[in-house]
């Protein structure tokens, strides 16, 4: 190109507003960079960029969700452990005294009033297999409102073998993308329960019925020892929750730090940037009204 | 006998430099004049004064006034106004779409997908809780909502762009009635000895604007003056005053790109026989050709992958909801009970208004919630319509309507830069320059006072001759 000899008062006007304007569009792209602390607000302003971070918002949702049904299955595990825990304690009072009655030195009166109190074992191990959390039957499938799954042993025709009614569906939480990432919240209280319980009828019918007492204590074992096994998984699908909770909490941390590298604005460079171009665009301005004045129009007394 | 002429040569120059002070004027007159030329009085010293003994040399003529222009930049200025109405034309729509979609914004389609699969999630925790269900449908309804939104806003923006071709299409054809109409003016001007400075910078405002909406070649008849207009794609649209082919549009039903409810049209050339001669290549340029891009192309693509992803959705969650042996909260089977109806974006919508109606069981167990858990897992789910997840799709579909639009606004700043370039050339030859103009009125203010002083000088020895007469 040949060198601009030549300028017309057109060129330095269309430049002085093209620079203007320029400045003037970089400033207000700033000053919504300041007002929105984001780095760019639509997806043409840094397209790679705005798709990671649609990406990484959709991984916190699914982590935010995944958090929340563990929180969810730690409470009902937890409501499980200690109801479990109840349950182990009535086996222990019922083999106690399924020993004490063995004796054969007790009275009549004594087995009666035994019998009373495995009866009342009977009725809270019931309760226990019918323990509501929020209006869901913990050993009931989690049923919301649902009726009670085991039968009370005061109601006709009572058989422990058959008391419970229940939901035998397992139920099971999702805690991570794939379909495989489930936990089983659920315990199932017709498999925990009904050996139990079968355990307690007989032992007071062998008390009312001065039946064999003694030969119910290997039973009432054996029903203490399947609620223990399903406390220790509970206790270990507990732990489980408590690790991949504290696994989301990272991961969450790790995606929000990303999704701030991704789009948050660097306040302190932007800010910098916004007083420069307003210095320039001062400059500018100022410059024209100089340029403006430096006219023969000016000089000359026409 | 020397006085006569001298009086004549000061008289004359008088008219010329005054004649000379009008150009100046009016280069004054149009100094922020878009497309003024400026003009110049060319002077030239009259060979001779007839009459008499004396061989005198004859004054000051005014022998034309002269645009100073180079053609060759006018007609780079042409194309480089093609080229940057194009880009920005296909950069003005594509940020628009960006910016209406609003990804980033409040209304993001993977921040719905993304609710609605975590309102399964809820569900699946909470299968019997009418609530949580309720959250279902509300998350699938705002879903289907912001689909129709999103498939709406693309069809209006096609619609849009439809209704700015068929206005440019016009503006063309009034510019080529225009310059036909010039062409003739400019003729007869130049018969009759003129120069028709004004009337061609006014053709060349209107060949500039006819240059934005399509592509065009010029060609000046040097003896005439008039020019010759033809689309860069080769058919002569006008010569002299003349137009041979009309541009002129006609609804085009056919057209494939065709969105939900709108009708485009078709820019054709119409011979003065009236017939319609379709030639796409003339129209491939300018901003109907950047209309056309983004209308038949980005926008049509934008819109099938939006249906790709709602007809995938759909289809999958259906299957999930009326998969057999789903049950609903009351343990009727929901194989005939589909949560989404619809096959495209513009008409998705949630069948189910009752919220007992999701199936969250495979079985009539109290609290199953095994369909639940399977609606939830669509949300990591590969589909293979898409290549991937949902919200994976929506996202890369973001980054590529982003990154079309980034690339649309690059082209348009680079081909602004060339056309600012070029106009700049074009202005530091052609524009005013105020001044140099105030140099050359106080030139031609000094030269017709000398005149006037001559005048007056002849004046003054006339009068002392006719003392020594009397």
């Amino acid at each position: 190109m040949t060198a601009v000899s030549r300028i017309a008062d057109i060129q330095i006007f269309d430049q002085l507003r093209t620079q203007a304007t320029g400045l003037e569009a970089s400033l207000a792209g700033l000053q919504a960079q300041v007002s929105s602390g984001k780095r760019f607000q639509t997806a043409d302003a840094d397209p790679l960029a705005a798709g990671q971070v649609l990406r990484t918002d959709t991984a916190i949702g699914a982590l935010g969700q995944y958090s929340s049904a563990t929180q969810f299955g730690t409470s009902v595990l937890g409501a499980e452990d200690s109801a479990l825990g109840d349950a182990v304690q009535i086996m222990t009072r019922a083999q106690e005294i399924a020993t004490e009655q063995a004796n054969g030195t007790v009275t009549a009166s004594d087995r009666a009033a035994a019998a009373e109190e495995v009866h009342g074992l009977l009725q809270a191990l019931t309760s226990i297999g019918n323990t509501e959390l929020s209006g869901r039957r913990l050993f009931g499938g989690l049923a919301l409102d649902a009726p009670a799954p085991f039968a009370s042993p005061d109601s006709a025709g009572y058989d422990a073998a058959t008391a419970y009614s229940g939901s035998t569906q397992g139920f099971e939480i999702k805690v991570g993308s794939a379909p495989s990432e489930r936990v089983r919240i659920s315990t199932s209280g017709d498999a925990v329960f009904t050996s139990s319980l079968v355990a307690l009828q007989n032992l007071e019918t062998a008390l009312r019925t001065n039946g064999d007492v003694a030969g119910q204590i290997t039973a009432l074992q054996q029903g203490q020892q399947a609620i223990s096994t399903e406390q220790t998984s509970v206790g270990a699908r507990e732990n489980q929750l408590q690790t991949l909770q504290s696994q989301q909490s990272s991961l969450t941390l790790d995606e929000q730090t990303t999704l701030s590298n991704l789009q948050d604005a660097d306040l302190a460079s932007v800010l910098s940037q916004l007083t420069q171009g307003q210095v320039a665009l001062q400059a500018v301005l100022q410059a024209g009204a100089m340029i403006a004045q430096t006219t023969l129009a000016g000089l000359l007394k026409l | 006998m020397a006085i006569d002429p001298t009086l004549g040569i000061a008289a004359h120059a008088l008219i010329v430099d005054q004649a000379a002070l009008g150009v100046v004027g009016n280069n004054i007159a149009n100094v922020n004049t878009p497309g003024y030329t400026r003009q110049v009085p060319v002077l030239s010293a009259a060979s001779e004064l007839g009459g008499g003994t004396f061989h005198l040399d004859g004054g000051v003529l005014l022998q034309s006034v002269q645009q100073i222009l180079d053609p060759f930049v006018a007609k780079r200025l042409l194309a480089a106004g093609s080229d940057a109405a194009q880009k920005s034309a296909v950069s003005t729509q594509l940020t628009a779409l960006v910016s209406q979609l609003d990804d980033l914004g409040g209304s993001s389609l993977t921040t719905l997908l993304g609710g609605f699969f975590s309102a399964a999630a809820t569900v699946s925790n909470q299968p019997q809780d009418t609530a949580a269900r309720q959250g279902l449908l509300g998350a699938a309804n705002a879903l289907a909502n912001e689909f129709n939104r999103r498939s709406a806003v693309i069809a209006q923006l096609q619609q849009n762009a439809d209704a700015q071709i068929v206005g440019d299409a016009s503006q063309a054809n009034n510019d080529l009635v225009q310059i036909a109409q010039l062409n003739d003016d400019i003729a007869r001007e130049l018969a009759q000895g003129g120069q028709a400075n004004g009337l061609r910078d006014q053709r060349q405002q209107v060949l500039t604007d006819l240059a934005q909406k399509i592509g065009i070649t010029t060609q000046e008849d040097p003896t005439t003056g008039e020019v010759t207009v033809a689309s860069a794609a080769g058919p002569v649209l006008v010569t002299a005053g003349t137009v041979v082919n009309a541009i002129t549009t006609q609804p085009d039903p056919t057209n494939p790109a065709t969105l939900g409810g709108n009708t485009l049209h078709k820019v054709v050339l119409q011979a003065p026989s009236g017939a319609l001669v379709d030639v796409p290549a003339v129209f491939a340029s300018g901003e109907i050709g950047g209309l056309q891009q983004v209308r038949d192309g980005d926008l049509f693509t934008a819109s099938q992958n939006l249906d790709t992803l709602a007809n995938a959705l759909a289809t999958a969650v259906n299957a999930v909801q009326t998969q057999p042996g789903a049950v609903d909260l009351n343990g009727n089977p929901t194989t005939g009970v589909p949560l989404f109806g619809g096959t495209t974006a513009s008409t998705l919508t949630v069948l189910i208004t009752d919220p007992s109606q999701v199936a969250a069981a495979l079985s009539t167990q109290p609290g199953d919630n095994q369909n639940a858990l399977a609606l939830a897992d669509l949300a990591s789910a590969v589909q293979a319509p898409l290549g991937g997840t949902f919200s994976g799709y929506a996202a890369s579909e973001t980054a590529r309507i982003g990154a079309n639009a980034q690339q649309a606004q690059d082209l348009a700043s680079a081909s602004q830069g060339v056309l600012q370039q070029v106009q700049s050339q074009r202005d530091s030859l052609s524009g005013v320059n105020l001044n140099e103009e105030l140099t050359n009125l106080l030139s031609f203010q000094h030269a017709f006072q000398a005149s006037a002083q001559v005048i007056s000088v002849v004046n003054s020895t006339l009068d002392d001759l006719m003392q020594i007469v009397t």
